[in-house]
């Protein structure tokens, strides 16, 4: 798997949106075939599962919905491709992969729900510092 | 100091200088700047000065005229200054607005006379004169900038420099050291010494001072500090000539609770501090201007930090408190900031171990158990630590729960908080020099407030103030009388039939100063009436003056009686079944039911956390905004210098938070809000900065005592100087002093 994707070229610019997307689709395939790669050499199994992290690449591409221009998501491919092979080569750490796609960007506190709600606007910004 | 100021000015002269006349360097001179050899062509020359700027004396400072007759006129460089008699020519040049350098003299202490560095010349005297040490006349003509004073200058610097040794970058006073700056202003630019520099061994002072005796340009600061200020007659002067040297008579340490002092007033880098060395250089360095804590004093401080890190404590000018004064405890105690801390909320388990949870559950525990307690069953204690921000939250939360049962460390079972001036110190640490009889009862000033003591050591070597004491023995380092250790000499005094009535009797401004180690006793209120009695007698109390003083032990004393922090009924410790202890940890623990609940929120793991349940992290008084009310009753706040560490928060808001989890949430949000509330209890908090003296006397106003006084002897209030809270005793250094310099 690895040995592939080092090899993984981004052909020169999409002509128009259609080429994008079906791009876009591919690197998509490549990401969630990689995902078992990923799910062994960080020793994911005990944080993730496989469907988790799938949902995570397709919100990852969905943060770029609003791009219409195909040079800057030809572009932004490029990045992902890179990103993946990255992540494919062993080239991170199991803390970043789990910090940056498992966790997630709200941290660890996300059990902020019905609990919550019935609090002061003092009482929740004391439970998550001092300095306000 | 203002010495870059005169640098500058000292640097633009020269090079002025050095434009007009050209002289050629063909021998080796005594002076590296050529033009000042012939000085009368100079003079001569800088003679036809045309109208400056006005200029303004230096530091603001004020001159008071005790009587206006005796002002006289000098002229400083031409200008027409007047001054009170008895001043020296270096205070009038410093209201003129010349700052003079200078070494040896130091504006609180006795004049040496002996550094020569604040040479000036003074028209029609045939030499240059020590203008620390002459007084001015009427008339003097002063002359701070001409060649002469200059080269006297210059050439004391080349004999200063000679023994010192270039070690600046390795030196802890690089970038504060007086020599250094007043060399680049005043020095010569090369050096003419090829000779072997002189040495000198170390003395060691103790675990506080640090020396390198080679640096020690022998002015004599520290020595005259010591027998003048400190009251140790520890350090002196060694030798003459070349092997002169400062040290301690024979290998002792410096046994004084203000040595570290001698560290701020040596201008050189021979006395430094010990656990501050090699640690930052002072320009890397962040001060914060806040107050102390670690007595009732409030002396004003900066707290130096980098980063998080609080590296040292120096003291802050403040004539009415601590003049410019730091007791040992209050500079180093600052390690204990740094250990031993809290920083997340814990619960005990059942297996006795604390675990770390979240703020969430452990704020949801604590106002569960809160109310499965009845209202009567809910205890507080605030600690010596307190603000009164966090203290009236406590108040205010109790009395939502229910509960009354609250008060403050120290102040006793049943404190008399009706009357401000029965528990503040009515004569103000300043007005104290005015005094001329002191009576101490029951309290050794030394241990209990460093800085009141120095108060009344400079007033009894001031004007002979006679001292009389009632107690155990004690250390004193003035002269005093010792009548007596227990009430039994107070009765005497009462009825008249003391030896030291007369002198008491006779006094035109009487100090009657009583510890709050009293308020601890059962028979306390007799004392105060005997007290009372006493002053009474004394015409101690009378418009204009009062004499009558207590002096607290704690930093949050005095507000949380201001707050009305009074337990509703005695022994409430032993009935509790919900304690909330707010940084208290000088509770007697073992007092506490087994079944009671306790939660300690405080800052440092001390004694009470043995006990205690539940722990919610605080932030000590160097990571928050606080109000403090000292032992005289003025209100000062604390500034946050570092950030709190870990997940600790604020003592007013875990508080505010918890009330709100319980139920009985507090009206206030912010520190503004709760200081609105504040302002209805206690609105002399508020004014912060400035003293507000007590409205009522209490002599007159106080209900008749019948209970009988117990003739057991006074006690010792504070026993160990050096540790008396939980920071002290968190801290290391202050472990090093109690191990090494309290007397056996």
């Amino acid at each position: 798997m690895a040995s592939t994707l080092k090899y993984v070229r981004v052909p020169p610019n999409s002509a128009n949106m259609e080429e994008a997307r079906k791009r876009v689709f591919e690197f998509f395939k490549t990401a969630c075939r990689s995902i078992p790669t990923i799910m062994d050499i960080y020793i994911l199994d005990d944080v993730a599962k496989p469907s988790q992290l799938r949902s995570t690449v397709a919100s990852e591409i969905r943060k770029n919905a609003h791009v219409t221009d195909p040079k800057v998501i030809d572009m932004l491919l490029i990045k992902a491709t890179e990103e993946l092979s990255n992540i494919v080569e062993h080239a991170k750490q199991r803390h970043h992969i789990i910090g940056q796609y498992v966790v997630g960007r709200q941290g660890l506190t996300q059990d902020l729900g019905i609990k919550d709600q019935g609090n002061s606007n003092f009482l929740n910004s004391f439970y998550s510092g001092n300095y306000f | 100091m203002g010495l870059g100021q005169l640098a500058s000015r000292a640097l633009l002269r020269s090079s002025r200088l050095t434009t007009a006349t050209r002289t050629s360097h063909f021998l080796r001179t005594i002076v590296s700047t050529p033009e000042l050899h012939n000085s009368e062509v100079a003079a001569a020359q800088s003679q036809p000065e045309p109208d400056l700027p006005k200029r303004n004396p230096v530091g603001g400072a004020r001159i008071h005229f005790p009587n206006p007759d005796d002002a006289i006129e000098v002229f400083v460089d031409g200008y027409p200054v007047k001054i009170p008699k008895g001043m020296t020519v270096l205070q009038a040049c410093e209201i003129a607005g010349v700052d003079i350098p200078r070494f040896c003299y130091h504006s609180r202490l006795s004049i040496a006379g002996n550094c020569r560095m604040c040479l000036v010349e003074v028209e029609k005297s045939p030499k240059p004169v020590a203008s620390c040490a002459m007084p001015a006349l009427p008339g003097m003509k002063i002359k701070t900038d001409t060649p002469i004073a200059k080269k006297a200058r210059e050439g004391v610097m080349e004999f200063l420099l000679m023994n010192h040794p270039l070690d600046c970058p390795i030196c802890d006073q690089g970038g504060e050291c007086d020599l250094q700056d007043q060399s680049m202003a005043f020095g010569s630019d090369r050096g003419r010494f090829t000779e072997m520099k002189r040495s000198v061994v170390d003395k060691n002072l103790g675990p506080l001072v640090k020396t390198v005796m080679t640096r020690c340009i022998q002015c004599t600061r520290c020595v005259r500090f010591a027998t003048e200020v400190a009251g140790v007659q520890d350090l002196g002067i060694l030798g003459r000539g070349s092997g002169e040297e400062i040290g301690t008579y024979v290998e002792r340490l410096m046994a004084s609770e203000l040595s570290g002092n001698v560290i701020d007033i040596c201008p050189v880098g021979a006395l430094t501090s010990k656990p501050f060395a090699f640690k930052a250089r002072n320009w890397e360095l962040k001060g914060t201007e806040s107050v102390d804590v670690t007595d009732a004093v409030g002396s004003n401080i900066r707290i130096d930090s980098r980063g998080p890190e609080v590296m040292r404590i120096l003291p802050r000018l403040n004539e009415d408190i601590n003049e410019e004064w730091i007791s040992d405890k209050t500079r180093f105690f600052y390690d204990g900031l740094k250990r031993q801390r809290l920083n997340d909320p814990m619960i005990r388990g059942a297996d006795g171990r604390f675990k770390t949870v979240s703020w969430r559950d452990a704020l949801a525990v604590v106002a569960e158990v809160m109310h499965q307690a009845k209202p009567e069953e809910i205890v507080g204690v605030a600690g010596k630590l307190s603000d009164a921000e966090s203290m009236m939250a406590l108040k205010d939360f109790l009395n939502k729960m229910g509960s009354n049962n609250i008060w403050c460390e120290g102040n006793g079972p049943n404190p008399n908080a009706d009357f401000r001036s029965g528990y503040i110190m009515n004569t103000t640490i300043g007005g104290l020099e005015n005094a001329d009889v002191f009576l101490l009862v029951g309290t050794q000033p030394r241990v209990e407030a460093a800085m009141v003591n120095a108060r009344i050591k400079k007033t009894v070597r001031a004007t002979n103030a006679t001292v009389g004491y009632i107690g155990p023995a004690a250390d004193f380092n003035y002269d005093h009388q010792h009548l007596g250790t227990g009430p039994q000499t107070l009765i005497e005094l009462a009825e008249g039939r003391h030896p030291f009535w007369s002198a008491l009797s006779n006094a035109k401004n009487p100090v009657i100063i009583v510890g709050a180690g009293i308020f601890e006793r059962k028979d306390k209120d007799a004392i105060f009436s005997t007290v009372v009695a006493i002053a009474k007698n004394a015409n101690a109390v009378r418009p204009g003056w009062n004499g009558l003083n207590v002096l607290l032990l704690n930093a949050a004393q005095a507000a949380a009686l201001d707050l009305g922090l009074v337990p509703e009924s005695n022994g409430s410790v032993e009935s509790a079944k919900f304690l909330y202890l707010m940084g208290a940890d000088d509770v007697n623990v073992e007092k506490v039911p087994d079944d009671a609940f306790v939660v300690y929120q405080g800052h440092h793991g001390d004694r009470s956390v043995y006990r205690a349940n539940v722990i919610l992290p605080s932030s000590a008084f160097t990571e928050k905004e606080g109000t403090f009310a000292n032992t005289e009753g003025c209100a000062q706040t604390t500034v946050p210098a570092v950030p709190t560490v870990g997940d600790a928060r604020d003592d007013w808001k875990i508080i505010r938070a918890l009330s709100e989890v319980a139920g009985a949430q507090l009206p206030y949000d912010t520190l503004s809000a709760i200081r609105s509330r504040i302002r209805t209890v206690a609105p002399n908090l508020l004014h912060t900065d400035e003293r507000e003296p007590a409205t009522f006397s209490t002599s007159s106003l106080r209900p008749e005592i019948k209970e009988k006084m117990d003739m057991a002897p006074f006690e010792t209030a504070v026993k160990n100087f050096y540790m008396t809270d939980s920071v002290t005793r968190a801290s290391k250094i202050m472990a090093q002093c109690s191990a090494l310099l309290l007397k056996k």
